[in-house]
């Protein structure tokens, strides 16, 4: 018997009322109120692009693709940017909390009324002393946009007759 | 002694070095075999072929060691003078090279030296050096793409080979400058790009310091200077001569020469012209084919060359040069030049083009033909022409990087054929547009022209306006009606009316597909006002992906972050083409003008307010209009709608089709010219312009009808205008 219990290290956040977290080793960078270039015709959850020292990251409203309206003004929110394989993402969450190891024993499968509505990408729920702490798969996140597309392509006001 | 195995890294690095020792080897030996006597080329190859057989040794390639040591053996004894070079001890060096170049590729692929024993070659190399054998050399058998060519140099080709005099000068890829090069990995060169990229802002952001600190204002204008060689010399590390091209030529042409038959000199010029080397592979196979293609069919054998008043000798000419930030490389023949009839023939014969409209075309556009897909493959053609044989595969190869072909052929004379590529994919230069609140780039390769929008409509000022309406608006260039996109509206950034009459049109093109995009209006009076005086300005940009999230969205290539910090995504045109539905897919021919002859045939099709689809013959409209129902004034019983300073007659389409006229706060006039005078008819929706699929039907129509015509694909009534209208 192993003496010590299989923890996942946590990176958590908070989206409007709710906490959330992600695997800490895929945290690249934490950046405060970074400036975004907007994308015009973008799927509604993109908020922009973030420029990280060359790189072009796109940015995930994450409280607009949970369907949690945010609580804080746009400027003050966080950027959790983090890399899955080759690639950047930035998630815009409201605050970062902390990193902390989560016992993976005590990690309980999603309940489907979580109050938000991607369960698709929550693995996992963790009760923490205070509060519910979502365990999200930033890769599936992902995924779920790019299957996705929430703005279907349409030239604006423009109808094709006949 | 090191196992074959243990240092793959050592290996690899072998490999690589001794290919590029191959490649100078070849260079080497052509120059010799032009002038035998020059011993320091000589101690040269000399050199190289004991490098490689040091370092074979050294890894434990015995077969190759042998080899070399062999041709080391020959070379010691040519050197001591103990022989004099001729045909048959070049031929023997070539195969020496050619084996080595085999065991190398083997070596690569499967870690060791394979089965084929190369001994009979080795001893064949001793026998010359000893100065016997008289039977050919061995073959040497190849692996993968070895050009089939090469096996000819083996010295079983009685003729002595004049072929190939070496290039007039030496290549400039010289010894010393591989010695005084270092060998980089590509990501590192780009996160010193990225790493310069952010310096650059950094840079910007302490220029922007509000200081008269003498010392601070030294400092930061030292940091500036450095800054901005820095940027230049690190986007210099991407490219690369083409030199590294070029170089595999002069033996190319040299056993291709020689197994057509044929004498050519080659020769290179602006090998030094650099690339991208992403580039540099992407152009290799499309060079080589044009070369291949320049000595098989353009270049005559030397008795036809006799008896034309040629000299015997063939001319190549490969040319690079930078031209307009492209770099335009030339393969240039003074061969027999390409049979026009022939083309032509083979393409009226493939139905490419009626018979007619063929005899028409001028000759430098039947040349074009060459570049249909398969055109050339039939052996007809080939046999004839003697040209093009896969052309259109060198065309599509350069296109797939943002290049151009074209071919320029001088019936005896010769051939050309240019190819324009850009400098690179990574960095290039763009246009950077205004558009309401953003900023964009647009490639400039697919910038054709820049005209400004007049508000006012008689304008003469060489600026445009756009015509047609809403739902097809067109600018007219020079006799042709082009489709526009309106920026700000199609990304949805604000409605179009706020630049409709004073923007500026970028024309630009993608594959055959000719279009504008409508940008924010050029501001007079405040230029370099920190972008907000222009509304657009060049600028080279360094391309970075967007990753598969927002590439999806189908509009964007990429982005770039701009000196100020900025990001900017840069428009993929053919994307945009695509989701604007513009009319594309269509010759240009057919976006004409009402006033080209080729109309007769051509409706433009419409729905009325009611919704009825209904034609109109393109013929007879002179203009299209959209107007606010405000503008319409009653006259009498009539309607009319005012222009300049006379009065246009306006006719319902419902009412002339005997329905009721809706009433409706906008409506779209179509303006037809009569011998009376002008009449606009209103309709409700423009659809498109369309050509006739069937020939009028005219029995049993109804009310202002004039028949019935198949237009895209559907029936549609077509409006009578021939009588004059009833109003």
């Amino acid at each position: 018997m192993v003496s010590h219990v299989p923890c996942l290290d946590a990176c958590s956040f908070r989206v409007a009322t709710h906490c959330f977290a992600v695997d800490s080793g895929c945290v690249a960078e934490v950046l405060h109120s970074a400036k975004l270039t907007p994308v015009p015709l973008a799927p509604e959850a993109i908020a922009g692009l973030l420029h990280l020292r060359g790189t072009i990251v796109p940015v995930i409203d994450l409280g607009h693709r949970l369907g949690l309206p945010s609580t804080d003004a746009g400027s003050g929110r966080t950027n959790l940017v983090l890399r899955l394989g080759d690639d950047c993402y930035s998630l815009l969450v409201d605050e970062v909390l902390d990193v902390q190891s989560i016992p993976l024993e005590r990690i309980e499968r999603p309940t489907a009324a979580a109050g938000h509505t991607a369960t698709d990408a929550v693995t996992g729920v963790f009760a923490a002393d205070t509060r519910l702490i979502h365990i999200l798969d930033p890769e599936r996140l992902v995924q779920s946009l790019i299957k996705q597309r929430t703005t279907p392509f349409v030239r604006h006001g423009v109808s094709h007759g006949g | 002694m090191v196992g074959a195995n243990d240092n793959e890294e050592f290996v690899q690095e072998f490999l690589v070095e001794s290919t590029e020792n191959l490649d100078q080897l070849d260079r080497d030996l052509i120059a010799l075999e032009q002038a035998p006597g020059d011993e320091e080329r000589l101690a040269s190859i000399f050199r190289t072929v004991h490098t490689i057989k040091g370092n074979s040794g050294f890894f434990g390639f015995a077969k190759l060691g042998a080899l070399t040591h062999s041709g080391e053996h020959l070379l010691g004894r040519l050197r001591d003078g103990k022989l004099t070079f001729d045909d048959r001890i070049t031929g023997s060096l070539y195969s020496m090279v050619d084996a080595v170049r085999a065991i190398l590729r083997t070596i690569e692929t499967t870690g060791n030296e394979g089965d084929h024993d190369f001994r009979d070659l080795a001893q064949w190399l001793t026998a010359v050096a000893a100065g016997e054998g008289v039977e050919p050399a061995p073959p040497v058998p190849m692996r993968g793409e070895t050009p089939p060519a090469a096996a000819v140099a083996a010295p079983s080709v009685p003729q002595p080979s004049p072929a190939t005099p070496a290039p007039e000068k030496p290549p400039a890829a010289d010894r010393s400058v591989s010695e005084s090069s270092i060998r980089v990995d590509v990501g590192l060169v780009g996160s010193i790009l990225d790493l310069v990229g952010e310096l650059v802002l950094a840079r910007n952001e302490l220029r922007s310091i509000d200081t008269t600190d003498p010392a601070v204002l030294a400092a930061a204008h030292r940091i500036n200077t450095v800054t901005n060689a820095l940027q230049e010399t690190a986007v210099k590390t991407r490219l690369q001569p083409i030199e590294h091209v070029f170089s595999k030529f002069p033996r190319t042409v040299r056993d291709l020469a020689v197994s057509c038959g044929k004498e050519v000199q080659l020769s290179i010029d602006g090998g030094d012209t650099e690339l991208d080397r992403t580039l540099i592979e992407s152009i290799r196979d499309p060079l080589t084919h044009l070369v291949r293609n320049a000595i098989d069919h353009g270049i005559e054998l030397p008795e036809v060359r006799a008896s034309r008043g040629k000299p015997q000798v063939g001319r190549l000419a490969l040319r690079a040069f930078n031209e307009s930030g492209q770099v335009t490389i030339e393969v240039e023949d003074d061969g027999g030049g390409i049979a026009v009839s022939a083309v032509r023939a083979k393409a009226v014969a493939r139905g490419l083009v009626a018979a007619d409209e063929a005899a028409a075309l001028p000759d430098e556009r039947v040349l074009q033909f060459i570049f249909e897909p398969g055109f050339s493959t039939a052996a007809a053609v080939t046999s004839v022409s003697g040209r093009g044989v896969g052309m259109d595969v060198v065309k599509t190869n350069i296109e797939a990087i943002g290049g151009t072909v074209d071919i320029h052929s001088r019936p005896g004379l010769g051939t050309t054929v240019r190819v324009r590529v850009p400098l690179t994919l990574a960095i290039m230069p763009a246009l950077i547009v205004r558009s309401a609140s953003e900023r964009l780039a647009i490639p400039q390769a697919a910038v054709r022209e820049l005209v400004p929008l007049h508000a006012d409509r008689e304008s003469d000022r060489g600026g445009l306006r756009i015509e047609g309406l809403d739902d097809a608006p067109v600018i007219r260039l020079r006799g042709r009606l082009l489709p526009v996109v309106f920026l700000d509206e199609f990304l949805g950034l604000r409605p179009r009316t706020a630049c409709r009459d004073e923007g500026t049109v970028v024309l630009v093109r993608v594959d055959d597909h000719e279009f504008g995009i409508v940008i924010d209006g050029i501001r007079h009076g405040q230029p370099g006002a920190a972008g907000v005086g222009e509304s657009a300005s060049l600028s080279t940009v360094v391309v970075k992906p967007i990753g598969t999230l927002l590439s999806q969205i189908g509009l964007y290539a990429g982005a770039t972050v701009l000196g100020d910090g900025g990001v900017v995504l840069i428009l993929d045109l053919r994307g945009i083409l695509r989701a604007a539905d513009l009319p594309a897919g269509r010759e240009a021919d057919e976006t004409s003008p009402p006033a080209a002859t080729s109309d007769a045939d051509r409706y433009l099709v419409c729905r009325t307010r009611q919704g009825r689809r209904i034609a109109l013959p393109l013929e007879r409209i002179t203009r299209l209009e959209h107007v606010a129902a405000a503008d319409v004034q009653p006259l009498g019983d009539r309607q009319v709608v005012r222009h300049g300073a006379g009065f246009t007659a306006v006719v319902d389409a419902d009412r002339l089709l005997g329905d009721e006229a809706m009433v409706g706060n906008a409506m779209k006039l179509v303006v037809l010219g009569g011998d009376e005078g002008a009449v606009a008819v209103a309709v409700g929706q423009i659809l498109d312009v369309l050509p006739a699929e069937s020939p009028l039907q005219s029995s049993a129509v109804s009310t202002g009808v004039s028949g019935l015509l198949a237009l895209g694909g559907m029936a549609t009534e077509v409006l009578d205008v021939s009588r004059g209208l009833p109003w």
